[in-house]
């Protein structure tokens, strides 16, 4: 009895410490950034919410916000579209499949910095010219494509077969079958997926900082004003990049959630 | 050529199955199915039926051999390019797609006006009984409510041949019956040939206008279920359809009206067979339902076991000699007989029948 309740607290303290541990330096940043005091830090001197108009007026910021909405959709986007595809060709039986597999996973193992150097020496030796759109969203392809392939392969693996069968059967060919049973049915799980990469490609930061050239994604934009000046509105600026992925990141689960009951209401034209 | 319509709606010619690996699914299938006609394919899981069916339907295509429909050899037709709609096993419906819209899947694919589409489809669910069910979402159907949307799926096109893959396998006992009973009044009422899957024999038999036995790739038998329930070509046939006392034995006299042979020392007479020689060993099949308790009988046991089946009170009788056989006798006939008993029965000329293999 007495050595039960014992335990209980000590994994209740644990707990609170455990969660203190996780969030509590997130909770200290999100004080900070309603800190009315010109210096980055505490004490906290009262609340102000004039370091977010601060950040919202940033042209750095703003503009890097573009900039990485721009390269996070196309990436996003791209990868789930590669990733769908090597899925789909997954269910085959495939020479060297084993192998290919691991090679698609293989950039989440290294490490950030090596991807980068290599990813600057492969796209100098090719002659693309560093930008956005150029080497900035092909290392951001390069980097989420593993792990939209991950979200998306088990999906994907336990489609049920008879259904593209069914389809087949009642005269669609096999580009019908995949606008029309396909893609729609697996629609909740490519959303999520491009949710996700979408989250990875706004927070990429080692690999992009090699390959872009002048070009400011938020988090490069943001570790600028870090090493140039250590401004009061940054913990604003954090709490701002922040809620955007975390909302990127929820949309993607709410999506999972609904691709496990197969939205009934969606109805073809 | 011929005007009048080929009477035959699917041949399957010297049809073999070599699957990757090796293993032999189908070794050299020939069948006809007549138009109009309810066909089961019936045996135990891996025999070959499914592989069959999907072959017909264009999902596996035959190692050697050939297979027509209405006539044409389909080799090598896609299934989009088939007159054949099938009923999956799982249904495989559509979940992202409402009753009607999963209904009219295959008028849409015929890019079909919107008023023959929505008529088409509102024939399809009556005839299924499924009227008023349009708008629902097909995982908020009962079992029995998406077989019928499946049937309406599939027979919405009016396909000549309707292929069925154990659909009525995930459903409860009762369900079941009624969609036996349903499907074999959808049959005639559309005309169309049904060739059906199933490892349910009793199924099969009260369905089919003819059923193939099939084991290990083969069809053992073909012929109506009257046919193979009396007539069992193998002693496969005979226990896998109804149930059946199998006696192994050896022919110890033979004539030109009869065969006696001796099962352990109990001798039983059968009609002759052709190729039957004197001391040959044999089986014989004597199905439960044809013992009869009679004081005349054949034979004296005594009463092992005895369980209630309804009309029927099933009883496991030792002889003397150590043989032990079943018989369903009429429950009402059975009421005084209990574990323990001693009983004398016997059954009518021409029930035991001698099998090959």
């Amino acid at each position: 009895m007495n050595h039960n309740r014992l335990a209980r607290r000590a994994l209740g303290a644990y707990t609170i410490v455990f969660y203190i541990a996780l969030y509590g330096p997130m909770l200290v940043l999100a004080l900070l950034s309603f800190n009315d005091s010109d210096i980055t830090g505490l004490p906290f001197k009262g609340w102000t919410f004039r370091w977010y108009a601060t950040a919202f007026s940033s042209r750095a910021l703003m503009e890097a916000l573009v900039n990485s909405f721009g390269v996070g959709v196309l990436a996003a986007l791209a990868g789930t579209m590669l990733a769908l595809l090597l899925a789909l060709a997954f269910r085959r039986q495939i020479r060297f499949q084993g192998l290919i597999f691991n090679l698609v996973l293989l950039p989440v193992i290294i490490p950030g910095i090596v991807g980068g150097i290599v990813l600057l020496i492969f796209f100098g030796y090719l002659g693309i010219p560093p930008g956005l759109y150029t080497t900035v969203l092909l290392a951001h392809i390069n980097w989420v494509l593993p792990f939209a392939f991950l979200t998306l392969y088990p999906r994907v693996h336990a489609f049920d077969r008879a259904l593209e069968e069914a389809a087949m059967d009642l005269g669609a060919r096999p580009l019908q079958v995949m606008r029309r049973v396909v893609l729609p049915v697996l629609a909740p799980a490519l959303l999520a997926t491009v949710m996700f990469s979408f989250t990875l490609s706004f927070d990429e930061f080692v690999r992009t900082l090699f390959v872009t050239g002048f070009d400011a994604t938020v988090p490069i934009a943001f570790w600028n004003l870090v090493v140039l000046q250590l401004a009061p509105f940054l913990p604003a600026m954090a709490m701002i990049i922040t809620v955007i992925s975390i909302a990127a990141s929820l949309l993607g689960f709410v999506f999972t959630r609904n691709s496990r009951a197969a939205d009934p209401s969606h109805r073809i034209a | 050529m011929s005007l009048s319509p080929e009477p035959v709606a699917v041949s399957v010619r010297n049809v073999r199955k070599t699957f990757r690996g090796g293993v032999t699914a189908l070794h050299d299938i020939s069948l006809d199915v007549a138009r109009g006609e309810f066909f089961s394919l019936l045996g135990p899981s891996g025999c070959g039926k499914t592989t069959l069916l999907r072959m017909i339907g264009g999902f596996e295509e035959p190692s050697a051999g050939d297979i027509l429909i209405e006539g044409r050899s389909v080799l090598g037709v896609p299934p989009y390019a088939r007159p054949t709609n099938m009923i999956f096993q799982n249904l495989a419906l559509f979940p992202h797609l409402n009753v009607f819209e999963n209904v009219a899947f295959a008028l849409r694919i015929k890019k079909q006006s919107a008023a023959v589409i929505s008529q088409r489809v509102e024939q399809a669910l009556a005839l299924v009984r499924l009227e008023g069910y349009a708008s629902r979402p097909v995982e908020k159907l009962s079992g029995g409510q998406r077989q019928r949307v499946a049937l309406a799926r599939a027979l919405v096109n009016d396909p000549p041949v309707l292929l069925l893959d154990e659909p009525l396998g995930a459903l409860d006992l009762q369900l079941r019956l009624q969609m036996q009973q349903e499907l074999r009044q959808l049959q005639r009422a559309v005309g169309a040939t049904f060739i059906f899957v199933t490892h349910d024999q009793g199924e099969a038999m009260s369905m089919s206008d003819r059923i193939a036995v099939m084991d290990h790739g083969e069809i053992v038998q073909v012929g109506t279920p009257e046919n193979i329930y009396n007539d069992p070509a193998t002693r496969f046939v005979a226990a896998f359809i109804g149930s059946t006392n199998l006696l192994e034995g050896r022919i110890s006299a033979l004539d030109a009206n009869s065969v006696k042979v001796d099962c352990a020392g109990m001798t039983i007479l059968a009609a002759p067979q052709a190729a039957v020689q004197l001391g040959q060993p044999v089986t014989v099949a004597l199905r439960y339902e044809r013992l009869e308790l009679r004081a005349d009988g054949q034979v004296t046991g005594l009463v092992t076991d005895r369980s209630f089946l309804g009309n029927m009170v099933r009883l496991a009788i030792r002889l003397p000699t150590g043989l032990a056989l079943y018989a369903d006798i009429p429950a009402a006939d059975a009421t005084q007989v209990g574990v323990g008993a001693d009983v004398t029965f016997g059954w009518a000329p021409g029930s035991p029948r001698l099998l090959a293999g």
